[in-house]
């Protein structure tokens, strides 16, 4: 677990990427908002443009299911390309924003098509239309719902109290909940706004988004399985290759024949192997680096000595640790892991192979 | 966490993003670059879904409260006949502030000329006034003129029209848009509230300027009957017929299908 905790850690580049959010979503809605006045028709009495209201409650969902869009475009993108690794880094207020924008498009709609009436607007909400036997008829509203709870859920649960408390494993089923409430998103689009409208853009935007996002994690899980699984050679233990052929401070991913993939690490002369999965979010640890003698996941920063997998003090995250040796000028290590925590001597490269 | 130790200087040889150190320049151009493409593009596609929505017609709500003074009807919903500068009879349907009807409002045994204070929603050749609600927003006329002779009512034919049962009052201009089925919810609390009902054919169902009074085959208001089709598409099939300004669509439910 982490050493303490506070509400926010800024840094300047978070602040330079929360003001491109914050300038990106109002432009999105302002530009939305212009746009549907200006190709309005204009008639004697003046432009016949959508309620401002309307307008607004169209401009949220669509600028939300774009933002959804992004969010998970940027993770399948951070895997294909370490370009993309500093726009994964604060993804998380890309997601509490997202709800945001969810909940005041859902308070909108509420208060707008479900108020002024003297049945409870959240009861309209849930029974105005029964339809659920009926594809064209059916109640889409419930599944903007259903997705604004899981929205809720997730940015409810972002911080990293959340993530310590409720432990990696759930607080990552928790979140890997977004799928399901993207999919939900989808339908309803599809089963309300879209049925709307007669244009062919609606349904292509948003098929085209749905295509990006599933294109995008099909292609970065295509790279991802084309590491290979190893074959263990000499005994159990598996071949890494020569020490040369990682660059110092960063590693290489080699894949046992069961059980998490396995980072080896070269600083300088010496060789570690540590456990891939970050502790905070399930990061690739083997896709970081070395700072500080320190293995930095590339995810969020997190970090580990290489010698024993322990967070340097006053942190405490442990990560699973392997033994390596060298045999015939290459390095080996033995697929079965130590207990998170567990100092493990490095393999040191003699003078010829450093 | 906090985490500030210093980078290291290979950070710069090959650089690597670690969220709480310092970042480096081609970090910081990535982010400004990303979010550029990423706010152009945006504003494009909401620029391209913004010009792609679908008309929503001419009506409108002018929220300014007015007096008007005219013959009070009652039946199939309140309304307010109102002699015209040329000096014809014009109907102006009477609806409460929210999605409820103002019968319950009208005081009992109040009949003949009344002066009615309220807001304007108006399309085409539709008037709807918005009652305020104040205790006095509606009151006998005592000065004016006898109430004028009822109207005749004229059968234009029988009709079967593709199309969408309206809450009156949403697509004289309450609302914009005021169809279809992200409309569906506040129209079906608009029946329910006793609200007047329209038909627009599906053709011109946003941008049409006017649509036929939606009452059951005896031209009396729909009952709670009518709610599981409001706002769907449907065939109706059914008897068109004029009562001075006003063109009624008189259909029983039972003769309403779904498309």
């Amino acid at each position: 677990m982490g050493h303490d905790y506070k509400a926010v850690q800024w840094s300047p580049f978070k602040r330079l990427y929360d003001a491109a959010l914050a300038l990106g979503v109002l432009s999105f809605i302002g530009v939305f908002v212009a746009a549907s006045i200006l190709a309005s028709p204009v008639e004697a009495g003046g432009r016949e443009a959508a309620a401002p209201i309307q307008l607004l409650i169209r401009a949220t969902g669509a600028a939300g299911f774009g933002l959804l869009t992004l969010i998970l475009a940027i993770g399948p993108l951070a895997r294909l390309t370490r370009t993309a690794a500093p726009l994964l880094f604060n993804r998380r207020h890309l997601g509490v924003a997202c709800f945001l924008i969810a909940l005041a498009h859902g308070s909108l709609v509420t208060l707008w098509y479900h108020g002024f009436s003297d049945l409870n607007p959240l009861v309209s909400l849930l029974v105005s239309n029964p339809r659920y036997d009926s594809i064209r008829g059916f109640p889409f509203e419930s599944l903007g719902l259903a997705a604004l709870l899981i929205l809720f859920v997730m940015a409810a649960t972002s911080h990293d109290f959340w993530n310590a408390t409720l432990g990696p494993r759930l607080w990552k089923s928790v979140h890997m909940a977004v799928y399901p409430a993207y999919a939900l998103l989808l339908a309803h689009i599809f089963l309300g706004a879209i049925q709307n409208e007669t244009s062919p853009l609606y349904p292509l935007l948003a098929g085209g988004a749905a295509a990006l996002v599933a294109g995008l994690h099909l292609t970065a899980g295509l790279k991802e399985n084309a590491i290979p699984r190893s074959v263990a050679r000499t005994g159990e233990w598996i071949r890494v290759g020569p020490p040369h052929d990682i660059p110092d401070g960063r590693a290489r991913i080699v894949t046992p024949p069961r059980g998490e993939r396995i980072a080896v690490f070269r600083d300088g002369a010496r060789i570690h192997a540590i456990s891939n999965v970050c502790r905070h979010q399930g990061g690739p640890l083997g896709e970081g680096r070395i700072i500080d003698g320190c293995v930095t996941c590339p995810w969020h920063g997190f970090q580990y000595r290489p010698s024993d997998g322990c967070s340097p003090p006053p942190y405490s995250e442990k990560i699973a640790t392997y033994r390596t040796r060298l045999v015939d000028g290459e390095i080996e290590v033995e697929p079965d892991p130590l207990p998170p925590g567990t100092p493990v001597d490095a393999t040191t490269l003699p003078e010829g192979r450093r | 966490m906090s985490r500030r130790p210093k980078s290291p200087p290979e950070a710069e040889a090959d650089p690597f993003f670690v969220g709480w150190a310092p970042a480096a320049p081609v970090h910081r151009r990535t982010l400004l670059v990303s979010a550029g493409a990423t706010l152009l593009a945006g504003a494009g596609v909401s620029a391209a879904i913004a010009s792609q929505q679908a008309p929503v017609g001419p009506g409108g709500w002018d929220t300014q409260v007015r007096s008007w003074t005219g013959w009070l009807q009652r039946t199939p919903y309140p309304s307010l006949l109102i002699r015209e500068d040329d000096g014809a009879l014009r109907t102006a349907w009477l609806a409460g502030m929210g999605k409820q009807s103002v019968a319950p409002i009208i005081p009992e045994g109040l009949s003949g000329a009344v002066t009615v204070q309220g807001s304007l929603i108006a399309r085409g050749p539709h008037r709807m006034i918005a009652g305020t609600g104040a205790p006095d927003w509606i009151a006998a006329s005592p000065d004016a003129p006898p109430t004028p002779d009822p109207g005749y009512e004229e059968e234009i034919g029988a009709a079967l029209i593709f199309g969408e049962v309206l809450d009156a009052k949403c697509w004289f201009g309450a609302m914009k848009p005021a169809t279809g089925k992200t409309h569906k919810a506040c129209a079906a609390l608009c029946a329910r509230g006793g609200l007047p009902l329209a038909f627009c054919d599906e053709r011109s169902c946003g941008d049409a300027l006017a649509a036929p009074l939606f009452l059951d085959a005896d031209g009396r208001a729909h009952t709670a009957d009518i709610l599981p089709f409001v706002a769907d598409p449907v065939a109706a099939r059914g008897t068109l017929v004029r009562v001075r300004d006003t063109v009624q669509f008189r259909v029983a439910v039972s003769s309403l299908r779904r498309v």
